[in-house]
């Protein structure tokens, strides 16, 4: 031993510097979450997309910009969603099923700043793995600075939307893969779309917005304004992370 | 619950009628004590509710029932006394992405410690590990995950310090070491509460003990207390000798001896007489004797019943 503790117990703190915190949580979590497995399956995925995308403009297609709507369309409403759920599911829900969530929540540290690192890892993993493949993807089938546009804009929306969406997931559920798969196919893909009131209730949607506007084309179940595309997702993004914040900070920590 | 003795001290963690539930099991059933500075041992049987009690001390977990306080403040709803505890949960999981120093350096940072770098490596010496050490902590034996989970509950200086069974999986020397350094922090005027099942471990603290059974608390004060409360209850003792019915018939005889049973010999093994007794002390003094008049060899004296459940049981029972 080299040295002795302190005999005095230092005075209470005002608290760490939440900045500080937030960086060091988000490397944390960024490091934690990005396993091999996860990084290989997801990738594959995008890397399927890709080769769908190059096989569409080898086809040469009738009308590039509705073949790269359909193509956008097709992976926000698949691909995103289920990267950001293995990823953004597990970012929280990893250390809360081994326990070492205490080694965060036992600190001076309120619980949003937990998840909204947990959020900023999810959003910082997929958008270089998945969204960055299908933008590009899509401007191999149609390079018209609109549709290009709006693939950015739907997919990072869409990106930031499920994170929170899913993230919260994680914190609520112990099980939360199957239960985000449930919402993505089931929900999203079936009961959302029965008709305009249920459509209100779906990610997808107001994406598909997004898509529509921006590139004058129309799409089924996709009639919100731009300005609501966009702020919906976010708007439930930012009370998913809400609510999850208040459920960690009520949990049982193991 | 038996009151051993009481600590006069300002309670710096205090439990008030603290009860809590799983469904229809009863982890921790209407529990009050107070600590103050120095080490209290936790002591009880596996299942006994030490885990759940110490996490609700921590306010891990809150409780169903009654309040815990630490410093004076509920630790589920004041997050700014959280930086005066350290805790060594009993899980072994931690951050696998991340090394020793880069764990502990964390646990500073998020603690708000000025200099968590420096922290860290202080907090890593106290438990003899190395701060250069660049593997991650999935390769490190279970004692040196207990050691690096002892220096993070240390690296913000905490006032209170909560050790979840923290000597599990450590070899001797380790264990001397880390019993030394939570005395070294108790002296220091820290609350440490450590629990353990293992009595001799406990022994080890020389410290208070809050004996915890089926949930309750069953018993609270000195350990030499415990100790003697072990040698005062009744006890049952096997004497393994060649001449059963003589040893038998000197034992009935003897003072402090409440019954005697003989245990008839099986294929190799020598019979023995098993007896009941009210001061083992007293009978282990006599046995030699009353042997020596039966003109017998004593095989083996051992006893049955001197393992924690007993204690727990007979603690619980009274």
């Amino acid at each position: 031993m080299t040295t002795t503790p302190s005999p005095k117990a230092p005075p209470l703190r005002s608290g760490p510097a939440l900045g500080r915190v937030l960086l060091a949580e988000y490397r944390l979590l960024l490091r934690s979450v990005c396993t091999r497995g996860r990084l290989v399956a997801i990738a594959m995925l995008a890397g399927l997309s890709v080769l769908t995308a190059v096989a569409v403009a080898l086809s040469n297609p009738f009308d590039p910009l509705s073949e790269g709507v359909g193509f956008v369309n097709g992976n926000i409403a698949t691909l995103i969603p289920v990267a950001v759920l293995v990823f953004g599911a597990a970012v929280l829900g990893d250390l809360i099923d081994d326990g070492s969530l205490v080694y965060l929540w036992l600190r001076p540290v309120p619980s949003w700043v937990h998840v909204l690192a947990g959020w900023a890892a999810t959003v910082t993993i997929v958008v270089p793995l998945v969204l960055v493949p299908v933008v590009g993807a899509t401007a191999v089938i149609d390079s018209s600075p609109a549709l290009v546009g709006a693939a950015v804009v739907g997919g990072l929306v869409a990106v930031a939307g499920y994170a929170g969406l899913f993230v919260m997931l994680g914190v609520r559920f112990r099980r939360a893969l199957p239960w985000g798969l449930v919402y993505i196919l089931i929900w999203e893909g079936f009961v959302a779309s029965a008709g305009k009131t249920a459509t209100k209730l779906a990610v997808r949607s107001y994406v598909r917005s997004i898509l529509g506007s921006m590139t004058d084309t129309h799409l089924k179940l996709g009639e919100f304004s731009l300005g609501v595309g966009i702020v919906v997702p976010l708007l439930i993004a930012v009370l998913a992370l809400l609510y999850a914040s208040r459920r960690l900070a009520r949990s049982d920590v193991a | 619950m038996t009151a051993l003795g009481a600590a006069a001290e300002a309670p710096m963690i205090e439990a008030e009628h603290a009860s809590k539930w799983f469904g229809d099991v009863v982890a921790v059933s209407d529990v009050s004590f107070g600590i103050g500075p120095g080490v209290t041992a936790l002591l009880g049987p596996n299942g006994a509710g030490k885990s759940t009690l110490l996490r609700m001390l921590c306010g891990l977990t809150p409780p169903d029932r009654g309040a815990v306080r630490i410093l004076g403040a509920d630790p589920r709803k004041d997050i700014a006394v959280r930086a005066r505890i350290g805790i060594v949960p009993q899980q072994e999981a931690m951050f696998e992405a991340l090394t020793a120093f880069e764990f502990v350096r964390l646990a500073g940072l998020l603690h708000g410690v000025g200099d968590p770098a420096g922290a860290a490596r202080w907090a890593l010496d106290l438990v003899e590990l190395d701060h250069a050490d660049h593997r991650s902590t999935t390769t490190y034996s279970k004692g040196m995950k207990q050691r690096v989970k002892v220096a993070q509950a240390l690296v913000n200086d905490p006032a209170i310090v909560v050790l979840d069974e923290p000597l599990t999986g450590l070899d001797p020397r380790q264990r001397g070491h880390l019993i030394e350094l939570f005395g070294r922090l108790g002296a220091q005027g820290r609350c440490v509460i450590v629990s353990s099942h293992v009595l001799d471990e406990v022994e080890r603290f020389g410290s208070r003990v809050l004996v915890v059974a089926q949930g309750r608390l069953a018993a609270t004060g000195d350990f030499r207390a415990i100790r003697d409360l072990m040698d005062d209850r009744p006890h049952r003792i096997r004497v393994r000798t060649d001449r059963l019915r003589e040893v038998a018939t000197e034992l009935i005889s003897s003072p402090g001896v409440l019954a005697v049973r003989l245990e008839p010999a099986a294929g190799n093994r020598a019979g023995a007489v098993i007896v009941d007794t009210a001061d083992a002390p007293l009978f282990r003094r006599s046995v030699a004797a009353a042997a020596q008049r039966a003109d017998a060899t004593l095989l083996e004296v051992s006893p049955l019943d001197d393992d924690l459940d007993s204690v727990f049981r007979y603690l619980v029972g009274r």
